[in-house]
C-alpha cells in the first residue's frame, strides 16, 4: 500500500470535511465526478451537500468563497487549473487579500490551485502562478513537494485564518508516492533540508524539489559533490532563515523553480541571500527557471522548457566552478 | 567638390578615446595622403591622425585639449573627383546615398521602424567597446587574486590580511585561495611555535603594508661625509648625522617640492610645509617623530628640537602631535653599520632617504697626486614611481650630496 501526492489531498479534504463543520468544497465537476484530477473522488457521495460543484465562473467561485468565509466558513476551492485562476485575480488579490487589513474581519478560504507542467499540456495547463500571489501582501502561498506536506499543509492551510492559496503540482499528482504519510510536520513558513550537502546549495520548491534531488545524486556520482537541498515548501511566507544557514554552510546558491525566468521566487530568494548573506557567498548566487516563452506543448519541447536533472548539473557546475 | 572625413582612428586594441594635443592644419591648407594632421596622447602614447587622400581643408570640428572617442568626425577634406577616383577612399557623400538606398529598401524600413520612438538614433555609429583579448576593459580580477565576500569575511574575521594568506597555494577556480585552504593553513601554523605580536608591531606591519601597495623604487649614490664629520667637530652641541642628512634634504625639496608631491586620483598634491620625519628605532618597532618647518630652521636650530624629540622618541613620550603629517622621512640605518638598504617609505608619504654607514677608502687625487682617505657613505632614497621617475629621484639625491658637501650652509 502506498499514498499518491492526489492521495493525500483527498484524505486531507476527506479528514477536513469530517472533522469541522464548517468546511465545504465547491469547484468544476468535483462533485460527482470528483474532479479532473480525482482529488475530491467519492467525498460528495460521503458529505452530501458540501461537495458543491459550480458554474465555469472562477471569479463567482472565489467571490462566493469570500462571502461564505466571511460568514465563518472554511470554503476550500478548487481551481481546475492553477491558470484559470488569473479570471478570480481580482477576487483573491483585491478581496480576499486585503478584507482583513480593511475591516478586521479574516477570511478564513483556501484556494487549490493544480499547478505546474506535465507532458504535453501546454501554454494553458502548465503554469505555475504561485509568484504572482506571493507578490500580494494578504495571502499565504504554499508549495508542498511531498506527500506528507501536501496532507498537512492542506490541513493547516484550512486551519490558518488567513486566505491560502495551495499550489499543488500536477506532475506531482500519480508519480509521488509514499509508503504512508508521516506524522512529522513542519509548520507553514518553515523550510526543510531535503537533502544535506556541503558544496552548494539549491533552494527549490514544488516538482523542482524532486529534480534538484536527482541532479544532486548524479553529481555526487561524478565528482563527489555534496549539494544540499533546500525545499522552501512554502513560498510565502519565505523561510530565508533556513536558506541564510544553508548558504552558511556551502557558501554557493542555486535557486531552482520551474515558473517563468522574469523575477519571482527565485529571484527573491537570490535577492535576500545577496541582502543579508553577501559575507557567506563564495560565488555569485544562480537561478534557473524554466525558459520566457509561453509553455510549449510537445513533450519534447516542454522537457527543453523547464529546469531538468541535465540543466541543474550544468548549473550547478558552473556554480561550483567559479 | 566631395568632401572626405578625418576620423579619430582606433589607436590601440583597448583604446577608446584619445585627446587633442595640436591641430596641425587650418581650413583651406593643402594637405598630402597621410600626412599627420592632427596630434593626439592616449594613456599609453603620442600619436598622429592622418588624412586617407591628397585634398583641401574644408573644416575642423575637433579642438586642442578635447577628448574624442574613437570614430568621431574630427574634420573634412575638400578631395577632387580624380583624387578620388585614384585612391578609392570612401566620400562623405557616397556614404550619405547609401543610408539613403538602404532607408528606402523595404527591409530596412521595417528596421527602422523599431526606432520610431528615439528618432534617428538608428543612424549612428555602433559604439566602440574596447577589449582586451576579447575581454571588455578594465579586465576582472579573477583566479588567484580574487577573494570572495566569503572569504573576505573569514578573514575579516580573524584580522587577516592578503599578505597573511601569501603563503597558501590555492585550491579553487583559477587557483583561488579557498576558505578550506585558509583553515588548512591555519591548522598547520598552529602546530608551529607562535607568540602575540606587540600592538607596536602591528602598527608598523599596518603602515608598511599599506604602503607597499603602491609601486616603489630605490635609487642610490655614494656621498662623501668628511665635511660634515669635520664641521660636526667643530660645533656645540653637536648635531646628529641624520641633522645634517635631514636638513640638506629639506633644502632639496624646497627647490623640487613636485618630488615629495601625494598623488591621489588625477591630483597630485604638494607639500604644504617641510615637516620632515626621523625614523627612531623602539623597542621591536620603529617610530617617525617628525621635525616642523625644517627649511626655515638654521641647523643650530634644529639640533635641540631634534635632540629632545629623539630622546622623547625612545622613551616612548611620542604625542599624536609628533608623529602627524610629515612629508618625508630620513632614516640613518647606518647607525646599525648597514651600509645599503631599501627603505620604505610611511604609507602617507612619497619619499623616504637613508643613509648607509660611513666607510673610509683611499680615493685617488689628482691635487695631491696620491691616494687619501675618504669618508663616504651610501645615500638612498625610496620613492612612489607613480608620482617621481628615476630621474626626478636622482636629481633631489645629488642635490642633497651636494648640499652635504657645504655644511657651513645648513
Amino acid at each position: 500500500m502506498s499514498v499518491t501526492y492526489v492521495d493525500a489531498i483527498r484524505e486531507a479534504q476527506e479528514k477536513l470535511l469530517r472533522e469541522d463543520p464548517r468546511v465545504f468544497l465547491y469547484g468544476q465537476d468535483i462533485s460527482k465526478f470528483g474532479g479532473a484530477f480525482k482529488a475530491t473522488k467519492g467525498l460528495a457521495e460521503e458529505f452530501p451537500g458540501r461537495v458543491l460543484d459550480s458554474p465555469i465562473s472562477e471569479d463567482a467561485m472565489i467571490g462566493m468563497a469570500v462571502g461564505a468565509a466571511i460568514e465563518g466558513m472554511r470554503p476550500i476551492i478548487e481551481m481546475q487549473f492553477a491558470d484559470f485562476s488569473s479570471i478570480a485575480f481580482n477576487q483573491i488579490v483585491n478581496q480576499a487579500a486585503t478584507h482583513f487589513y480593511r475591516t478586521g474581519v479574516p477570511v478564513p478560504l483556501t484556494v487549490r490551485l493544480p499547478s505546474g507542467g506535465t507532458p504535453g499540456s501546454g501554454p494553458f495547463h502548465s503554469q505555475s502562478m504561485e509568484a504572482l500571489y506571493a507578490h500580494y501582501p494578504g495571502l499565504i502561498v504554499v508549495t508542498p513537494a511531498t506527500v506528507s506536506d501536501a496532507y498537512h499543509m492542506l490541513l493547516d492551510a484550512v486551519a490558518l485564518d488567513d486566505p491560502v492559496v495551495y499550489c499543488e503540482h500536477k506532475f506531482l499528482y500519480r508519480w509521488l508516492k509514499a509508503p504512508r504519510i508521516n506524522g512529522d510536520q513542519l509548520p507553514i513558513g518553515k523550510a526543510r533540508i531535503t537533502r544535506p550537502g556541503k558544496h552548494a546549495t539549491v533552494v527549490a520548491y514544488s516538482a523542482m524539489v524532486h529534480e534538484a534531488v536527482r541532479a544532486a545524486d548524479r553529481l555526487k556520482e561524478q565528482g563527489g559533490w555534496e549539494i544540499e537541498v533546500v525545499d522552501l515548501r512554502s513560498v510565502k511566507p519565505l523561510d530565508i532563515d533556513t536558506v541564510l544557514a544553508s548558504v552558511a554552510r556551502t557558501g554557493r546558491l542555486l535557486a531552482l523553480g520551474e515558473a517563468f525566468p522574469w523575477g519571482g521566487v527565485t529571484a527573491e530568494v537570490v535577492s535576500r541571500v545577496c541582502a543579508d548573506g553577501f559575507h557567506l557567498l563564495d560565488a555569485p548566487p544562480r537561478r534557473l527557471n524554466s525558459r520566457d516563452t509561453p509553455v510549449p506543448y510537445h513533450p519534447k519541447l516542454w522537457a527543453a522548457h523547464r529546469p531538468t536533472p541535465e540543466t541543474i548539473c550544468i548549473a550547478l557546475r558552473e556554480l561550483l566552478s567559479f | 567638390m566631395p568632401t572626405v572625413s578625418i576620423l579619430m582612428p582606433q589607436l590601440g586594441e583597448s583604446i577608446a578615446e584619445a585627446t587633442v594635443v595640436r591641430i596641425g592644419i587650418a581650413p583651406g591648407e593643402t594637405v598630402q595622403t597621410d600626412q599627420e594632421v592632427i596630434e593626439v596622447e592616449t594613456s599609453k602614447a603620442t600619436m598622429g591622425v592622418t588624412t586617407l587622400c591628397r585634398g583641401t581643408v574644408k573644416e575642423i570640428y575637433a579642438k586642442e585639449g578635447e577628448t574624442y572617442s574613437v570614430g568621431t568626425l574630427l574634420g573634412l577634406l575638400e578631395v577632387t573627383e580624380e583624387e578620388i577616383a585614384r585612391t578609392g577612399v570612401d566620400t562623405v557623400e557616397a556614404a550619405a546615398d547609401r543610408r539613403t538606398a538602404d532607408a528606402a529598401s523595404p527591409q530596412q524600413q521595417e528596421k527602422n521602424l523599431h526606432f520610431a520612438l528615439d528618432d534617428d538614433s538608428y543612424e549612428e555609429a555602433p559604439a566602440v567597446v574596447p577589449s582586451v583579448k576579447g575581454l571588455p576593459v578594465p579586465t576582472g580580477t579573477m583566479g588567484a587574486h580574487y577573494i570572495s565576500p566569503r572569504m573576505r569575511a573569514r578573514m575579516d574575521d580573524m584580522g587577516l590580511r592578503e599578505a597573511d594568506i601569501s603563503a597558501i597555494v590555492g585550491t579553487g577556480a583559477g587557483g583561488r585561495v579557498t576558505v578550506e585552504d585558509l583553515e588548512k593553513f591555519l591548522n598547520y601554523i598552529d602546530t608551529w611555535p607562535s607568540s602575540n605580536a606587540s600592538p607596536m608591531r602591528m602598527a608598523v606591519a599596518d603602515a608598511m603594508r599599506r604602503s607597499w601597495t603602491r609601486p616603489l623604487a630605490t635609487v642610490g649614490l655614494p656621498v662623501k661625509l668628511d665635511r660634515v664629520l669635520e664641521h660636526r667637530r667643530n660645533q656645540d652641541p653637536k648635531p646628529g648625522l641624520t641633522l645634517y642628512v635631514l636638513r640638506a634634504f629639506a633644502l632639496a625639496l624646497v627647490e623640487e617640492p613636485a618630488t615629495a608631491g601625494f598623488l591621489i586620483g588625477q591630483k597630485v598634491v604638494h607639500p604644504r610645509a617641510f615637516d620632515i620625519g626621523v625614523a627612531v628605532q623602539v623597542d621591536d618597532g620603529v617610530v617617525v617623530p617628525v621635525l616642523r618647518k625644517v627649511d626655515q630652521k638654521s641647523l643650530s636650530d634644529l639640533t635641540k628640537d631634534y635632540a629632545e624629540m629623539v630622546e622623547r622618541g625612545r622613551r616612548r613620550r611620542l604625542s599624536e602631535d609628533d608623529l602627524r603629517g610629515g612629508i618625508a622621512t630620513v632614516t640613518n640605518f647606518g647607525t646599525f653599520g648597514l651600509t645599503s638598504g631599501t627603505p620604505i617609505p610611511l604609507p602617507n608619504e612619497t619619499l623616504i632617504l637613508g643613509l648607509g654607514a660611513g666607510v673610509k677608502k683611499p680615493v685617488w687625487s689628482n691635487q695631491v697626486d696620491a691616494f687619501i682617505p675618504v669618508t663616504e657613505a651610501e645615500l638612498v632614497v625610496t620613492f612612489d614611481h607613480r608620482v617621481v621617475d628615476g630621474g626626478g629621484a636622482g636629481v633631489l639625491l645629488s642635490r642633497v650630496a651636494q648640499l652635504l658637501q657645504s655644511p657651513e650652509k645648513l
